[in-house]
């Protein structure tokens, strides 16, 4: 399936901790594309080890993590308003 | 669901973040995504540190590595984590064993044959007029089966490819002067790129092989040399004519690929920078497109199928079911 994934996490004195840690964490599994924003193509079985590396970190009442789920990228209609930046290319 | 990442930029290659950052000489850098990578290839001039090799190795993520001319150097494998030693033991019987050793190689050859007339009789139905090489290949296929040993076996195989690549000229629309295959070194266009896609398909069957519990240097229709992985040869055989042959036909009749895409200086013998990422962008789909498979009854990708032979194969081997190469059959 293919994801997007956005997360909000609270300025506060933990909040750079948590933060850095969920950005490290998503970076393993999909491409981060915007400040707070991720995508990619997983699999439902990495999707849940994903959320349980995340759930150690996410501060409950605080952080708040979004996942749009689209059942193929084909489904997902993509547009670019203002600079294109193909950052999900697998060439570099 | 995993991808493969194509580096083309010079750089260095470092593990950061918990993930392999490749960082271009002007700073722009990209991510790899080590959770989803199946592999990794590297094109351009990189510099690796044993700490991005250790990361890959615990992710098991091999990386191909081509060198400047953009020919197949070789890969990192990292060390194998799904090895069965009782498979190894049939791996190894049934290679030392002549009639079982070739009762393998002739379903390679019988499978890649198969492959290779259903290219014809693609272009043939296409106007290209190909009756007599389709004839002359089925008569040809008639001596796989009467093959007493691999010897004449790769005979027959070589005289069919060789029939295979006369008509060539015929399939592909642009002007090219494509007589017989040459390698070491390639000596036109066409040589080059049969060259380059082929080691394409190698490194995939490898990347494959890997997560299997085969042992990709034991092989049947090739000599297990030394110092290679002949068993992805073998495999291999049985794609090219379904990815390899396929890809090339189309980047040269819809010109995607022309002699502008070659040094010209070295007599068509190096591929630009800049086309050698168009046949790889068009590799990359080509393995991620899919079919509807027979029996497995859900879409499967080109890139998986080659995984499914490496399972046929292991049943066989086990004794569990016969096997079959794979044959196109849509």
């Amino acid at each position: 399936m293919y994801i997007v994934l956005i997360y909000d996490v609270e300025v506060d004195e933990n909040g750079a901790k948590a933060s850095r840690n969920i950005f490290k964490i998503c970076k393993k599994y999909l491409t981060h594309v915007q400040k707070s924003v991720f995508e990619g193509d997983i699999t439902p079985a990495l999707l849940q080890q994903l959320k349980l590396e995340l759930k150690k970190h996410i501060r409950k009442e605080r952080d708040s993590v979004i996942i749009f789920k689209s059942r193929e990228e084909r489904w997902m209609q993509k547009e670019f308003w203002g600079k294109e930046d193909d950052k999900t290319s697998n060439f570099f | 669901m995993s991808e493969s990442f194509y580096l083309f930029s010079d750089g260095e290659l470092k593990r950061k973040d918990n993930v392999l950052r490749m960082t271009a000489p002007d700073g722009n850098f990209k991510d790899i995504k080590v959770n989803m990578t199946r592999d990794i290839y590297l094109f351009g001039e990189v510099s690796l540190n044993t700490k991005a090799l250790n990361y890959a190795g615990q992710l098991s993520i091999p990386i191909h590595i081509f060198n400047f001319y953009g020919f197949y150097t070789g890969s990192f494998f990292p060390k194998e984590t799904s090895v069965s030693g009782k498979l190894l033991v049939e791996q190894v019987m049934h290679y030392s064993e002549d009639s079982k050793r070739l009762k393998i190689a002739k379903a390679f050859i019988e499978a890649a044959s198969y492959n290779i007339l259903r290219n014809i009789r693609y272009y043939n139905e296409r106007n290209r007029d190909l009756e007599n090489t389709i004839n002359e290949i089925k008569n040809l296929r008639n001596g796989i089966e009467s093959a007493g040993d691999i010897k004449s076996l790769m005979g027959v195989e070589g005289s069919i490819r060789k029939v295979y690549y006369e008509c060539w000229t015929s399939i592909i629309k642009q002007e090219v002067d494509f007589e017989k295959r040459v390698k070491r070194p390639p000596d036109n266009m066409v040589n080059t790129l049969i060259s380059f896609v082929n080691s394409l398909i190698y490194t995939s069957c490898l990347s494959e092989i890997y997560v299997t519990q085969l042992n990709p240097t034991v092989s049947y229709l090739h000599s297990p040399g030394e110092r290679r992985f002949s068993l992805c040869l073998d495999i291999s055989e049985i794609f090219k004519p379904l990815i390899g042959d396929r890809l090339i036909f189309s980047l040269l009749n819809r010109n995607m690929i022309t002699e502008k895409d070659f040094e010209k200086d070295s007599n068509y013998f190096y591929l630009k920078d800049t086309g050698r990422k168009k046949i790889l962008m068009e590799y990359d789909e080509s393995m991620n497109r899919t079919i509807k498979h027979k029996e497995l009854g859900r879409n499967v990708s080109y890139r998986h199928l080659i995984r499914l032979e490496c399972y046929k194969l292991i049943k066989h081997l086990m004794g569990d079911k016969e096997y079959e190469g794979f044959k196109i059959w849509w």
